[in-house]
C-alpha cells in the first residue's frame, strides 16, 4: 500500500498534513485504476453518485472525529440519523415551513448530543454506554412515533434538493464544504479545538491549566449530534422518507472512515481533512466494488481488511519515529 | 517479636558469605542525565542492604535496573560469579530476582490466590485448579503469620495488606535476591512489624534482601549493611553497626550547596494569599500566608498533607472549613477554573498524569493557559501563538528542536520546564510548585531556581513543596513543616538545622518505635 512510503523522518509534526496528502494519493489511485478498469467509473454521472454516497458518511465522520479526539466515541449518530428523518419528516408532513423543520431537527441533535455529555460528566458512565443505550432506544423512540411505518414526505421541494447539483457539483457534495470549512476552523484554528486535543491527551493537566473539561466534553457530543441530525435532514431529503431503521451501521462507517483518516482512537490525535478523504475511500471501494460486480459480501470484507491496513501502517509510521 | 527473629538470625554480624550480585561500573543515562553514575557494589548472599538516599538520588534508577525493567547504559552485572543481562523482567525473575513495589503492581479485582499465583496457576487439563490454589495461598499466608484471607478480592483489603500479600506472592516464587522499594510507606505499626518478621525469615533463608527506605528508624532496626546514594552517586557503603544517624543523614545530604542554590532575597510586600484554619481531606486546620516576593516551603514526608492542601487552595478538592483570603478579601476557590482567574499557577507534582499533555506540541503545552488571551474571538493568532512559544522556549533555554516536536520526546528536566513555562507567560500572582525538581538533573535545578528568583522580582509569591529538605531549606524564606496532616513547626530562612526539621517531619513515627522496641 503507498502509505508505506511516506518519509518518517525529520518532518515530524507536519506528519499530519503529509498523511492527508497520501491519503488523497490514495483516492486518486483508486480513482485511476477503477477509471482503467470499468468503463463507466469516470462517468459523469457516476461521479456525481460517489460524490453523494460518500458525502453523508463525511459528515458524520467529522463529528465522530470530534468525540474521538477527546478520547470518546460515539456510537449513536446512525440512530441519531434514523430519529432526525422523522422528525423532520413528521414536521414537514404537519405542514410547518421547511426552514423551521431543519432546525427543529437540528435542535434534536443539540439535545441528544448534550444529553451524552450529560451521562459523561454528570453520571460518569463510560462515552461507550451512554452512546450505545442512545443507540437502541432511540431507534425504539421513532418506531412507537411512527408505529413501524415509513413516513413520506410530501414536499418536493425538500427532496429536489439533495438531487440537484450547483455547478456541477450535487449539493450534498457542497453541504461537506459547508460543515468542513467550519470545522477546519474550529479544530484547527480555534482555542476550542485546541481544548478537544488537550482533553484527549490529558484530562487532569488541561484541568490544573484552567480549560473547562467539561464544557469541553459537551462541546464534543453537542457537535456529533448536530452533524448526524443534519446527516439526517440530508437523507430524508434524498430518500424522501422518514423511517427510524434507516443508517443502520453508519456509526461503524463514520467511525471507520476517522480511522482512516488518521484520527487516533486513544485521543489528542486527529484532523478535519483526514477524516472526509477516509470517508471518501470507503465510498469509492464500494462505488468500484460495485461496477466490478463483486460480491456485495465482499465489499464488508475488503472494508475490514483495508481499516486493519491503513491504521497498521499509520501505527508503524508514528513508532518509527 | 523482634528479639525471637534476632535470636534466631543472630546478630547483624558480616559473615563473609559468598557475593550473590555484583555490579562493576553499572551505569544508566537518560537523554539529558546522568542517572546513575557508575556504581561498584557487592551484595551476599542473606544480608538484609538497605539503600538510602533522597529522591532523585538514584534508587529507583538502580531497581529498575537490577530487575530488567530498563536496560543499562553501561558496566557488567554478575550473578553468582556469570555475567548476567537483565535485559527483561522475565530475566531478572528467572534468575530469582524480585521486587515488591511501594505501590502494589497486582491486580485488583482478582482474588489473595489468584494473584499470588498469577502466571503460574495450577491447572488440570486446563481447567483452573481454584480451590487446590485457595488452599495452598491460605497456607502460605498462615505460615508468614498473616492474619488474611485468600479468597477474598485484592482490592477488598487495605493498601498495607495488599502489600504484605504482594511480599508474600514475592516469596513463593524460588527468590533469591528480593528488593523492597519503601514497603512502609502504607503500612501500619502493626502490619510493618508483620513485614519485618517475614524479611528476617526470608533472610534466615539465604534470601539477600535490598531493603530501601526514607525511614532511618527502619534501616536500623533490620539492615546489615547500608548504601548511601547522591545525585546518582554511590556515596559509600557502612556496615549497620559502625555508623549513626547522623552519619548517614550527612552523606545523604552533603553537596555544595551554593552551586545550586541561587538564593535572591527580596522584601516581602503585601499578603497575597491567606489560609486561615484551612481543613479538607489530608491535612486540617493549617493557617499560613504567602506575601509578595517570599517563598514559603512546605516540607514533609509524603503523604503527610502538603499536597493535599495546594490542591485544596487551588480549587481541586472541597474544603472541609476553614476561610481563604486572597489579597484580604475571603474568596470562594471552587474549581481550578477560580483560582486561575484570581491568579493561581499550579505546577503539579506528577507531570506525566497531572503536568503535560505528552503527545502534543510542545508549544501547545506552553499555550494551554494562555489560548484565552491570544485568540480573539475564537480564532487562534497563529502568529501570537508562535512568538508566545518560542519566547518561552528561548527564555527558559528549553531544549527542543522545534515548537512542534512532542512533549513526550523531550527529556525530565526540559519537561518540567514546559510545565513551570506555561505559567509565566500567563501573569499569575501566586506560583505553587510541588516538587518541581524530582527527577530533574542538577543543572536543570539549578536553571528552575533562577526562574524562582526572577519571578520574586516581579513581585510574585511562591509555594515549594519539596521532600528534599535542602532545597525547601535554602530556598524558602519561610519553611512549614508538615506532620500527617497538621502543619507542626515554622521556620524562617535558615533558622533551624536540617536534624531539627527532620526530626519534626518524622518525630512521631520515632516516638512510635520508641514505645515499641
Amino acid at each position: 500500500m503507498s502509505t508505506e512510503a511516506i518519509p518518517a523522518e525529520k518532518p515530524k509534526r507536519n506528519y499530519n498534513a503529509l498523511f492527508g496528502l497520501t491519503l488523497l494519493a490514495l483516492l486518486v489511485l483508486l480513482w485511476i485504476i477503477l477509471s482503467v478498469a470499468t468503463p463507466s467509473f469516470a462517468s459523469a454521472n457516476n461521479i456525481s453518485n460517489l460524490l453523494r454516497q460518500g458525502s453523508m458518511i463525511a459528515i458524520l465522520a467529522v463529528g465522530q472525529t470530534f468525540v474521538i479526539i477527546t478520547g470518546g466515541i460515539d456510537l449513536s449518530v446512525g440512530a441519531v440519523v434514523g430519529f432526525a428523518t422523522v422528525i423532520v419528516a413528521m414536521l414537514i408532513n404537519a405542514g410547518v415551513p421547511v426552514f423551521i423543520a431543519i432546525l427543529i431537527t437540528l435542535l434534536v441533535g443539540v439535545a441528544i448530543g448534550m444529553f451524552h455529555g450529560f451521562g459523561i460528566v454528570r453520571m460518569g458512565l463510560p462515552p461507550f454506554i451512554i452512546t450505545l443505550a442512545t443507540l437502541t432506544s432511540l431507534r425504539g423512540i421513532g418506531l412507537l412515533m411512527t408505529n413501524g411505518n415509513s413516513i413520506s414526505i410530501n414536499n418536493d421541494a425538500f427532496q429536489l434538493f439533495s438531487r440537484s447539483s450547483f455547478l456541477g457539483v450535487p449539493n450534498l457534495f457542497w453541504m461537506v464544504i459547508l460543515v468542513g470549512i467550519p470545522a477546519y476552523i474550529f479544530l484547527h484554528h480555534s482555542r476550542w479545538g485546541r481544548y478537544l486535543f488537550s482533553v484527549g491527551s490529558n484530562a487532569e493537566a488541561s484541568r490544573l491549566s484552567g480549560v473547562n473539561v467539561q464544557r469541553t466534553i459537551y462541546m464534543a457530543y453537542t457537535l456529533s449530534g448536530l452533524c448526524a441530525a443534519f446527516v439526517g435532514v440530508l437523507l430524508a431529503s434524498r430518500i424522501g422518507i422518514g423511517n427510524p431503521t434507516q443508517a443502520e451501521g453508519w456509526e461503524l462507517q463514520a467511525i471507520a472512515s476517522s480511522v482512516i483518516g488518521g484520527t487516533s482512537l486513544f485521543g489528542a490525535v486527529g484532523s478535519v481533512h483526514g477524516p472526509l478523504l477516509g470517508a471518501f475511500i470507503l465510498a469509492t471501494i464500494n462505488n468500484g466494488a460495485n461496477l466490478l460486480n463483486v460480491n456485495a459480501f465482499w465489499q464488508r470484507i475488503i472494508t475490514g481488511v483495508l481499516i486493519i491496513v491503513i491504521v497498521y501502517f499509520d501505527g508503524l509510521r508514528r513508532r518509527g519515529k | 517479636m523482634a528479639s525471637t527473629a534476632q535470636e534466631l538470625h543472630p546478630a547483624p554480624t558480616l559473615e563473609p558469605g559468598r557475593t550473590i550480585l555484583e555490579l562493576k561500573g553499572l551505569e544508566k543515562r537518560y537523554p539529558g542525565t546522568h542517572a546513575l553514575k557508575p556504581v561498584n557494589l557487592a551484595f551476599k548472599a542473606g544480608e538484609i542492604h538497605a539503600i538510602v538516599g533522597e529522591n532523585g538520588a538514584g534508587k529507583s534508577t538502580l531497581i529498575k535496573l537490577l530487575t530488567g525493567v530498563m536496560p543499562r547504559t553501561s558496566g557488567d552485572v554478575a550473578w553468582e560469579g556469570q555475567p548476567a543481562a537483565l535485559a527483561t523482567p522475565h530475566e531478572a525473575m528467572a534468575l530469582g530476582i524480585n521486587a515488591v513495589h511501594q505501590e502494589v503492581v497486582l491486580c485488583r479485582h482478582l482474588t489473595v490466590a489468584a494473584n499470588m499465583f498469577l502466571g503460574e496457576e495450577d491447572s488440570r487439563f486446563g481447567i483452573l485448579q481454584q480451590r487446590a490454589m485457595v488452599r495452598q495461598a491460605q497456607k502460605i499466608i498462615d505460615d508468614l503469620g498473616f492474619d488474611l484471607p485468600a479468597h477474598v478480592v485484592l482490592g477488598d483489603l487495605t493498601i498495607g495488606q495488599q502489600q504484605l500479600i504482594a511480599a508474600a506472592r514475592a516469596t513463593v516464587r524460588g527468590t533469591k535476591f528480593l528488593i523492597f522499594d519503601e514497603p512502609t510507606a502504607y503500612l501500619t505499626r502493626k502490619e510493618a512489624d508483620q513485614l519485618f518478621t517475614l524479611i528476617r525469615r526470608l533472610k534466615g533463608e539465604g534470601v539477600t534482601i535490598i531493603y530501601i527506605s526514607h525511614r532511618m528508624e527502619e534501616v536500623f532496626e533490620l539492615a546489615d549493611r547500608v548504601s548511601v546514594l547522591r545525585d546518582g552517586t554511590l556515596v559509600g557503603t557502612r556496615n549497620i553497626s559502625e555508623t549513626n544517624d547522623a552519619e548517614l543523614v550527612k552523606m545523604m545530604i552533603n553537596r555544595s550547596i551554593e552551586q545550586v542554590y541561587h538564593k535572591e532575597h527580596f522584601t516581602p510586600g503585601a499578603a497575597i494569599v491567606e489560609a486561615r484554619n484551612l481543613s479538607g481531606k489530608g491535612f486540617e486546620n493549617v493557617s499560613m500566608s504567602v506575601r509578595a516576593g517570599e517563598i514559603v516551603g512546605l516540607y514533609g514526608l509524603i503523604g503527610a498533607g502538603r499536597s493535599e492542601f495546594v490542591t485544596t487552595l487551588y480549587g481541586r478538592h472541597r474544603k472541609s472549613a476553614g476561610q481563604i483570603l486572597w489579597e484580604g478579601k475571603p474568596v470562594q476557590v471552587n474549581s481550578e477554573h477560580d483560582a486561575i482567574r484570581l491568579g493561581m499557577a499550579l505546577a503539579p507534582e506528577s507531570r506525566r498524569d497531572q503536568g503535560l499533555c505528552l503527545n502534543l506540541p510542545v508549544g501547545f503545552n506552553l499555550n494551554l493557559p494562555i489560548y484565552k488571551r491570544i485568540s480573539s474571538n475564537l480564532l487562534i493568532s497563529n502568529a501570537q501563538e508562535k512568538t508566545e512559544a518560542d519566547r518561552q522556549i528561548a527564555d527558559l533555554r528549553i531544549k527542543t528542536p522545534t515548537r512542534n516536536a512532542l512533549a513526550s520526546s523531550l527529556s525530565g528536566g526540559n519537561q518540567q520546564k514546559i510545565v513551570i513555562g506555561k505559567w509565566l507567560a500567563h501573569g499569575a500572582k501566586l506560583f505553587i510548585f510541588d516538587e518541581p525538581t524530582v527527577g530533574v538533573d542538577v543543572g536543570t535545578k539549578a536553571e528552575i531556581y533562577r526562574l524562582f528568583g526572577a519571578l520574586l522580582s516581579k513581585g510574585a509569591g511562591i509555594i515549594l513543596i519539596s521532600s528534599y529538605l535542602p532545597e525547601v531549606y535554602e530556598l524558602a524564606d519561610t519553611l512549614h513543616v508538615f506532620r500527617r496532616g497538621k502543619l507542626v513547626a515554622t521556620h524562617g530562612f535558615r533558622t533551624a538545622d536540617h536534624e531539627e526539621i527532620l526530626t519534626q517531619a518524622l518525630a512521631e513515627k520515632q516516638e512510635k518505635l520508641g514505645g515499641q522496641t
